[in-house]
Parts: C-alpha cells; structure tokens; sequence
C-alpha cells in the first residue's frame, strides 16, 4: 500500500497572517500546519498495520523546509514537494491539481489531508483531489479503527456514521480526530536523513488556471469599548443588572 | 444570471442556510432554482418561491460524487452559470467535486456576493473574521460557498411540488449511522447562547452552565478546545469549524477568544466576557468584561437569577 499524506508549510500560526497584493506572505522559515498532523497520524497508524510507504506530499514556497522535516519526524518515509513561482497565489483547484498529479506521481492508493488548512482555510481541497483522481472522498473522518478492516466514522451534520476504507480513495481528517504522536530525539535525528524530493511542475499534467483575481482587503475594526470590570467578588450583581436591562430576566 | 442554490435538509424542510442563500439570491433577481441532496423518505421542500429538484440518494451509501455527477450534467444541460451552496459538510463535498468538473475554482467563506452582467464578486472573511477579502471571478461558471448566518432566510411556504430523482448507491456502504439527541435551546435560533471554554477547568463543572442556561432559557455553546477534549459534542462547537451564532446576548465562560471562536460568534449583539486572564482576547469584543474566575462568578449569578 502506498499513501500520500498531504502537508502544508505555513507561517507561524502565532503571527498574525499579512497579506501582500492578495496573497499571504511567506516568510522563508515555516513551519508544519498543525492540521495536517492528524492526517499524518491516520497514515503511520495505517502504515503500521500494512507495512505502507508513507509520502508527504507539499505545495508552496519551500523555504527552510522546516514543515517538511516536521512531517517527517512524526515517521513518514519522504517527502515530494513542489515550488513553483508561476503557483504564488494558486487558488484551491490549483492547488488540488497539483496535489493530485503528485499523489498520481507516487502512485499512491491512500490519500490523506487534515480537512482545511490554519492560514487559508478553504476546506475544498481534499475533495478536489478525490475528484481529480476520480477516486471516493471519505471525508470530515473523525475516529479510525484499524483491524481486519479499516473503520473510518465520519462527522455529519446530524451526528455520525462509518464506512470501511476502501482500497484507494482521499481522506480527510478533522481536527481532534485522532491524538497526533510527538517525535523523540531519535525520531528527530532519523528525520534528517530521509529523502525529500522537488518534483517540477512541468512534469505534471496541470489543467486549471488562476479564476479568481484580487480586488482589496479591509481590517475590521472589531474591538470594542465595553465596559471592564475586576471581580472583587461583586461583578455577578453588573452582570444580574445587564441582563434585566436587556430584558433577558 | 441562471443561478443554481443547492439545498439542504433539515427537520424535513429547507435548512435555514439554503433560506439564507435564496433570500439574496431573490434581492438580487437571480433567475434561480434549488436542486436539494437528502436521503429523508418524504421531505416538504416544494417552494412557492422557486423551481425545486430533489436528489434522492440512499443513506446507507456514501454517493455524494454520484450526486455532484447529477448536478454537473445538469448545469451543463441548462447553461447555469452561478453554483451557490451554505458552507456546510455536505455543500463542501458537493461544490468541490463541481468545482473539478466545471474546471472553476470555488471561493469559501462568503459572506457578501454581487452580480452584475458582466462578472460575480465576493466578500470573503479571512483572518477570522479580522479582515475582509474581495474577489471578482473571472469564469463563465461561479462557484460560491456562503458562510452561515451572513443573510437573512427567505420566507417561504413549503410544499410538495417538485421533481425527485433517485440517486445510485456506490460501493460504500455506510454503517452505524449516528444522530446525536438534541434538547432543549438550540443554538442557531436562541436568543441567548452561553459558551464554555477551557476556563471551566473541568468537564464537572459544565453542570454550572447549564444551570445558568436553564435559567435564561439559553442555548449551550462550547470551544474547539472543550469539544476536541470530549466535553461536549460536536454539534455544540461554536467557531470558524463549528456553528455561527448571533443571538441577542453572548456569554463566554472561561473563553480565551482565539480567531477560531471569534468568527462564530463576534456577530453577536452583546457579549458578555468572564474569563480570568485580562489581556484575553475575548474582552476586545465583549460589551461588558468580568475579570475574573468563571468559576466564582457564575454560581453567583445561579444564586441570584
């Protein structure tokens, strides 16, 4: 079995995201999404009971590949990326093109994403891919049970359901879903010897193209001037008189 | 424009997200109609207002691709050239798989759109609500996903009137389906919402907010950080990956006030902040801030409501 596990390099979550013409600035240090650990998780537990190859599979500027070594300590077997300048600003299709010529590339069966990025959160890319490779998107997966069978439950709106992995189709993962496991020291030091590899987009079969054109972006001023008590014990009675004054009591 | 809304059933009927869309649809005089996905034996969704389709797919399958199949073949046949959808589970999967047949990327998190003869343009929330993004689409096919709660619903009178067509099984079968008990105050039409979040320090204590919420008949509402620890259920989370809420009056409980919350709630006409930490992010939105240990102040507040 082989699996593609998606993984973003993004800037520091921290650091509030800026924006330069439309697109968000990327410093040369980023580091590994956090979403994507989960999807990282699904795969070394699937690669633990099938003896799979685990690819991390990136789009985006490269960097100190920071991300890509974070991916890999967690136990994936190597990393595929693709930097392009003609991608800066890719929007979601693009992006999922890209991904799903990579997934093509590594002939994986698996392919797995957290369900929407930390910085750009469009949320339509593991299904776009599932539709690029016309394979099945179990999707929003939030439990896994490996046995004889793969057990996935899914989140709905109502509640939730399950349906058993089949031999190729994209997952993606939400967050909480499954407790991603933290490297150790050895982890760490075997990350830096595995391979990680740029593959070029001219090697890849891309079809779609930039639709969406930037117009402008506006802060908000959210913050508002409320009132700001310390509780020395009375602040309840503030709090009692709001709510009558509201009519809520 | 030939406009396409693509429902979504709740209760039986139209869920407020589909209203949303088509009440903006309407005020933009969208020729529109709304092609419905469910698998509810005999829902009402006929509209007064509009033609309305329903694609019925089999629960016991997961044949969302077979429907977005349906929808693209359709779109194609009757030369539509705006696909809007709520920003749900569901219209995700949909509007994605759409987006690949008809080779247009979809803009998220929409929050405003405007059409005119020539082109679509959007208003995106980005940065957690923050800032504002705006788009034009230069594609002969728009694909929008609407965030919930950024239009009014539409009234409208349901009724039997409408097409169904049934949708194949795929090969996965779907299994031990799950519908979570829902009681009491829900959270997209109360009036008051009481959110907890890790400032409540343990699961125990979430029987304090319940109390309060009792009192106040106010729906209970939770943190990604409490839902992904267990607390409370998914369908509770309020917050960019959760549910949106605007109800009169907000109370966030031990709520530190991440962008991830925010966007659920910062709409919301007045908050109410307890959290201990006054450097909290929370207190930029709130309308009156308590200072404070949730844990002190709401038994007080249970004692005196």
């Amino acid at each position: 079995m082989k699996i593609a596990v998606c993984a973003k390099q993004i800037p520091d979550p921290a650091i509030q995201v800026t924006y330069s013409n439309g697109t968000i600035e990327r410093p040369e240090e980023q580091v590994l999404d956090d979403t994507d650990r989960y999807g990282i998780e699904v795969a070394l537990q699937l690669k633990e009971r099938f003896d799979a190859e685990v690819t991390i599979i990136s789009m985006g500027p490269s960097g100190t590949q920071k991300g890509l070594q974070q991916a890999l300590q967690m136990g994936a077997d190597k990393a595929v990326f693709v930097d392009d300048e003609s991608l800066k600003g890719a929007n979601s299709l693009m992006t999922a093109n890209v991904l799903s010529e990579l997934a093509k590339f590594l002939l994986a069966d698996i392919v797995i994403f957290g369900t929407e990025s930390t910085d750009g959160y469009s949320g339509t890319v593991p299904q776009q891919v599932s539709r690029y490779l016309d394979i099945e998107c179990i999707s929003y997966v939030k439990a896994i049970e490996v046995n004889e069978n793969v057990t996935l439950t899914r989140q709905t709106v109502e509640g939730s359901e399950k349906v058993n992995m089949p031999d190729k189709c994209v997952i993606s993962v939400t967050a909480g879903g499954v407790e991603p496991r933290y490297p150790n020291f050895k982890d760490i030091m075997a990350a830096k010897s595995k391979p990680i590899e740029q593959v070029s987009i001219s090697d890849l079969n891309i079809k779609s193209t930039q639709n969406l054109e930037f117009i402008d972006i506006e802060t908000i001023e959210n913050s508002k001037t409320g009132e700001k008590i310390i509780d020395e014990g009375e602040a309840y009675q503030v709090i009692v008189n709001k709510l009558k004054e509201l009519k809520v009591i | 424009m030939k406009t396409l809304i693509i429902g979504e059933i709740i209760n039986n009927n139209l869920s407020s997200g589909t209203l949303e869309i088509l009440s903006k649809a309407k005020s933009l005089e969208l020729d529109v109609q709304v092609i419905t996905v469910g698998s509810d034996e005999n829902p009402s969704i006929g509209l007064d207002l509009c033609k309305q389709t329903y694609l019925k797919r089999q629960s016991n399958s997961l044949n969302l691709s077979k429907a977005a199949t349906k929808i693209s073949e359709i779109i194609k046949n009757e030369e539509i050239n705006l696909i809007l959808g709520s920003s749900t589970y569901m219209c995700r999967d949909l509007i994605s798989f759409l987006s690949v047949d008809l080779n247009s990327s979809p803009v998220s998190n929409v929050i405003d759109f405007d059409v005119t003869s020539e082109n679509v343009s959007t208003v995106n929330s980005i940065n957690g609500g923050e800032s504002l993004y705006k788009t034009k689409i230069n594609s002969d096919k728009t694909l929008l996903l609407i965030r919930p709660k950024a239009f009014d619903p539409a009234e409208v009178n349901f009724n039997d009137d409408f097409e169904t067509i049934d949708l194949d099984g795929s090969d996965i079968e779907v299994f031990d389906i799950f519908i979570e008990e829902k009681s009491g105050p829900q959270l997209e039409d109360s009036k008051v919402v009481i959110s907890a979040g890790r400032g409540m320090v343990d699961k125990d204590n979430l029987g304090l907010i319940e109390t309060l919420a009792s009192k106040l008949n106010a729906a209970i509402g939770g943190t990604r950080a409490i839902v992904d620890a267990g607390w409370m259920p998914y369908s509770q989370q309020v917050g960019q990956t959760g549910k949106t809420v605007k109800p009169d009056v907000y109370i966030a409980c031990g709520i530190s006030g991440a962008t991830q919350h925010q966007v659920g709630m910062k709409d919301s006409k007045f908050v109410i902040a307890i959290n201990k930490d006054e450097e909290a992010p929370i207190f930029q939105l709130a309308d009156l801030g308590i200072v404070g240990d949730t844990l002190s102040v709401i038994p007080k507040l249970n004692d005196n409501i």
